[in-house]
């Protein structure tokens, strides 16, 4: 996987966005360069990695790709408990998947990893006709809060390897302590998640 | 009787040590009020908990809630769970106080088991160190490390080296030696006042002839229950009933696992002779590698566990060879003139076999999802069809009569209808696009060049049925399942309906009858859709115990690897496998599953014989969470249907009723318990 001397990095990736809004799209166009046009909706999460080599390592993405719908909210903290790294996806051509996405960046805010990378994806950026959410819009929303921020599309591909790549540079080279690999769910020392996942 | 069993208990140790405690602390009636004030002198509250609950049986209605509370009083710390007064429950309020736990004191606990599924309710055992076992204690409003921490102030609490969900108590001397795991609870519960010393391990159970017969499924239960063990004394029912409680209780406990597949190898080597390795010992390790039988060649690194229901005989023994599907001249036989099932049952085990020829889907989906009722004649039946066809048009009209602009200010209309369009454009192309791949199978193009996820659906008939722009089906699809969302607002459209609905309309080719069919489907699957995702907890839960109990070395796999939430089935479960098979496939597998033959439950069974298949492969490649995750996402397309079916049908025999203990009461698809309000109304349904 990995050429020797380089340093090697896993890092866990979620994506989190509205339903529809490109995250499978945006997955399996940097995983596998495929792109659907109807793309099935994404029951539970679906699992995927891929490995970049960025100048000083080579960085293996594990990405989770979850389903968007509201009614599976509660299942979210499960896959960024943990990430090293989020995309937060909207659909440009939608209003109110950007909203959607303020809310997932306040919730990874308040309750992810506090030295996680996070991206703003403004995704389908292909359909510009159709653009609701403009790019100046979304740029200082993300500056303001300490997100990076790209238009990409799945369809065309662009941005797409770019905004994974430029995740790969943030993240910070010195990992303080391994990544539980998976879900480390249920022995976890000051445990906020636990609750939040479910038992109500 | 009820009286004796209160009283019959205090003669036990720990019951009338918790009594004496119990007088010193406080009462049952005192529940309500917790002031320090109506406690003894130098006593102190350190830990109230509400909404914790104990489980007498499968039955929801039969659910105690209560009232966990610890107490230190001196240097002693107390547990106390008290239930609540005059709850609406089917138990009396004696059959209640009898789970009543008074003032245990923690020097006479041996230790705590915690249970913490991320899906599911919370739980504790507690142990005592007589053995005794308390019922698991459900936090339905969490809190179990809450409830540790407390303790650990008080107790002397270590974690059990071999198994970080127990908690040691008083345990001075080793901590490492012991862990008191379920593989003490049987004889903790066989303590109880019984001779444990006839156990487990007794060679010759009166009961080890074969079994041979799919119909013995309610013997081999209830001879597992007591096999090779004296029953209790016959002249006290109420100690009876506390042991069978506990027994219930604990789960699914060693002893039950044990006597399962003890009876089974002792009908395999009875029987049929075939089986080398007579083990007869209750924990037996036998850590030697099994070469692999599985299809799948991977390269296995690590020694795996043998499965302990030696389940490539098993199935071989049980799992019978499916039939053909039920056609048309067999299923004129089932039906008298005027067009009644004569044997509702009959037919059901007929098509749990066999399944149903295409063409006569449609009559016999709307009896098998009880939309229509099996002794309904063909006359019932239309009148039927013509009254539900223009009630559905009514409620069809309701979303129909919006207005453009009446739809500007209806937020959650438009939000629901821009969803459904979204996910039925796209289930229609994932099914044509699976036909697309079907049909190349068909011309023997080789299978598993193909990326799984195209590979679904089939029949040349079903490729034309949802092709093309202008399609009418797709728009069809839409129409049934935004007037379902209106039908059902509080449920309302969760993305996998879409699934479901897909090859209902396409064997119903009806509107109105695909609507109701889809109706009295989600009567049975609409809790996998509710909002905090209870059916799917539920479910999940039972499958861990199920594993638990069909498979232990897989179970203990997957607790040291944090996989017992079971979540990489969460698919599986929520659309029933429409994504796992093709589409052919998933029909035949859906009127299986509702034929309720054998069990309610069989597509738990499902997912356990599955596991079991790829167990080898899962365990010798030491796959974590989400190599596994990834690992079941992409066994689509790759099952095959019919193995899988006898493996679960032989599981679910084996199982017998431990494994229907192992299911929570109200689990999907079984019917809710609870009719009054099924989908609590949420502000954010979409």
């Amino acid at each position: 996987m990995a050429t020797s001397g380089n340093k090697n990095i896993n890092a866990k990736l979620v994506l989190l966005g509205d339903v529809g809004a490109g995250k499978s799209s945006l997955v399996l166009r940097f995983v596998k360069g495929q792109f659907v046009e109807f793309q099935e909706s994404t029951i539970g999460a679906a699992f995927f990695s891929q490995t970049l080599a960025v100048n000083d390592a080579t960085v293996k993405f594990e990405i989770w790709d979850t389903a968007g719908q509201e009614r599976y909210h509660s299942l979210a903290p499960m896959y960024y408990r943990g990430a090293a790294a989020a995309i937060i996806v909207y659909d440009m051509t939608n209003l109110a998947s950007f909203e959607r996405a303020k809310k997932w960046v306040q919730e990874l805010q308040a309750q992810g990893n506090p030295n996680m990378v996070m991206a703003l994806a403004g995704n389908k950026a292909d359909l510009l006709d159709a653009r609701k959410v403009t790019a100046e819009e979304a740029q200082t929303y993300a500056q303001e809060h300490g997100l990076f921020f790209m238009e990409t599309s799945a369809k065309t591909a662009a941005n797409v390897n770019d905004i994974f790549y430029e995740i790969a540079k943030r993240l910070p080279r010195a990992q303080p302590a391994p990544n539980p690999s998976g879900m480390v769910l249920m022995d976890r020392p000051a445990e906020r998640t636990a609750a939040a996942s479910c038992c109500s | 009787m009820h009286e004796t069993e209160l009283h019959d208990l205090s003669d036990d140790a720990d019951y009338a040590a918790s009594q004496r405690q119990g007088s010193v602390s406080m009462q049952r009636s005192d529940s309500a009020k917790t002031s320090s004030s109506a406690e003894p002198e130098g006593a102190e509250l350190v830990y109230v908990k509400d909404n914790v609950t104990i489980h007498p049986s499968q039955f929801a209605a039969e659910r105690i809630g209560g009232r966990l509370m610890l107490i230190k009083q001196g240097a002693c710390l107390l547990l106390t769970w008290i239930p609540y007064k005059g709850q609406h429950s089917k138990l009396s309020e004696k059959d209640r106080n009898l789970y009543t736990i008074r003032g245990v004191s923690f020097s006479d606990v041996r230790s705590i088991r915690r249970h913490t599924p991320t899906l599911g309710w919370q739980y504790i055992i507690v142990v005592m160190s007589t053995g005794l076992a308390y019922p698991p204690l459900y936090f339905y409003s969490g809190g179990v490390k809450e409830f540790l921490a407390t303790i650990k102030q008080h107790v002397f609490i270590v974690r059990s080296a071999d198994d970080a969900n127990i908690f040691l108590v008083n345990d001075f001397q080793n901590p490492l030696q012991r862990t008191l795991s379920s593989l003490e609870l049987p004889r903790a519960v066989v303590a109880n006042g019984l001779s444990a010393s006839t156990s487990i391990s007794d060679p010759h159970p009166a009961e080890n002839q074969p079994i041979d017969d799919g119909s013995v499924s309610g013997e081999v239960a209830s001879l597992s229950l007591y096999n090779g063990r004296p029953r209790p004394k016959v002249h006290d029912p109420a100690r009876d009933l506390s042991i069978q409680v506990l027994e219930k209780f604990s789960l699914v406990t060693r002893f039950a696992r044990e006597t399962t597949s003890q009876l089974l190898r002792e009908s395999l080597n009875n029987g049929y002779g075939a089986n080398e390795r007579r083990d007869h010992s209750p924990h037996y390790h036998d850590y030697s590698y099994k070469p692999s039988t599985d299809p799948e060649k991977a390269p296995v690194e690590v020694p795996v566990v043998p499965d302990p229901l030696e389940f490539d005989k098993l199935s071989m023994v049980w799992g019978k060879p499916r039939q053909s599907p039920l056609g048309s001249g067999e299923w004129a036989t089932f039906l008298d003139s005027e067009g009644r099932v004569i044997d509702s049952k009959a037919l059901k085990k007929r098509i749990f076999y066999g399944g149903v020829e295409h063409r006569l889907r449609r009559e016999v989906w709307a009896l098998l999802l009880g939309y229509h009722a099996f002794d309904s004649t063909y006359a019932e039946r239309e009148y039927l069809r013509s009254m539900k066809k223009l009630e559905y048009e009514t409620i069809k009209h309701q979303w129909q009569s919006i207005s453009a602009e009446q739809a500007k200010r209806f937020t959650k209309f438009r939000e629901r209808k821009g969803l459904i369009d979204k996910d039925v454009v796209s289930e229609v192309w994932r099914d044509f696009s699976s036909i697309v791949a079907a049909l190349l199978v068909k011309f023997d193009v080789f299978l598993t060049f193909y990326p799984s996820s195209i590979l679904k659906v089939r029949t040349d008939r079903s490729l034309s049925f949802y092709e093309g722009d202008d399609n009418p089906n797709v728009n069809l699809l839409r129409d049934i399942l935004l007037t379902y969302s209106f039908y059902n607002f509080d449920l309302g459209y969760c993305q996998g309906m879409s699934d479901l609905l897909s090859p209902i309309l396409y064997v119903m080719e009806d509107e109105s009858e695909s609507f109701w069919c889809f109706v009295a489907l989600m009567e049975r699957l609409g809790p996998n859709f509710n909002r905090d995702q209870n059916g799917m907890h539920s479910q999940l839960f039972a499958l861990s115990k199920l594993v638990e109990l069909l498979d232990l070395p897989l179970h203990n796999y997957f607790k040291q690897n944090d996989c017992l939430n079971y979540f990489f089935c969460f698919r599986w479960l929520l659309i029933q496998f429409k994504r796992e098979f093709e589409y052919e496939k998933v029909m035949s597998l859906w009127e299986v599953f509702w034929t309720h033959h054998l069990s309610e439950h069989l597509h738990l069974y499902v997912c356990v014989s599955i596991l079991k298949r790829y167990r080898k492969k899962i365990m010798g490649e030491q796959m974590d969470f989400d190599t596994l995750l990834k690992f079941i996402n992409e066994l689509s397309g790759l099952i095959d249907l019919n193995t899988i079916l006898r493996d679960a049908e032989a599981l679910c025999i084996c199982a017998g009723e431990n494994g229907a203990a192992c299911i929570p009461p109200g689990t999907p698809p079984s019917l809710p318990i609870e009719s009054s309000l099924l989908y609590p109304q949420q502000d954010d349904v979409l």
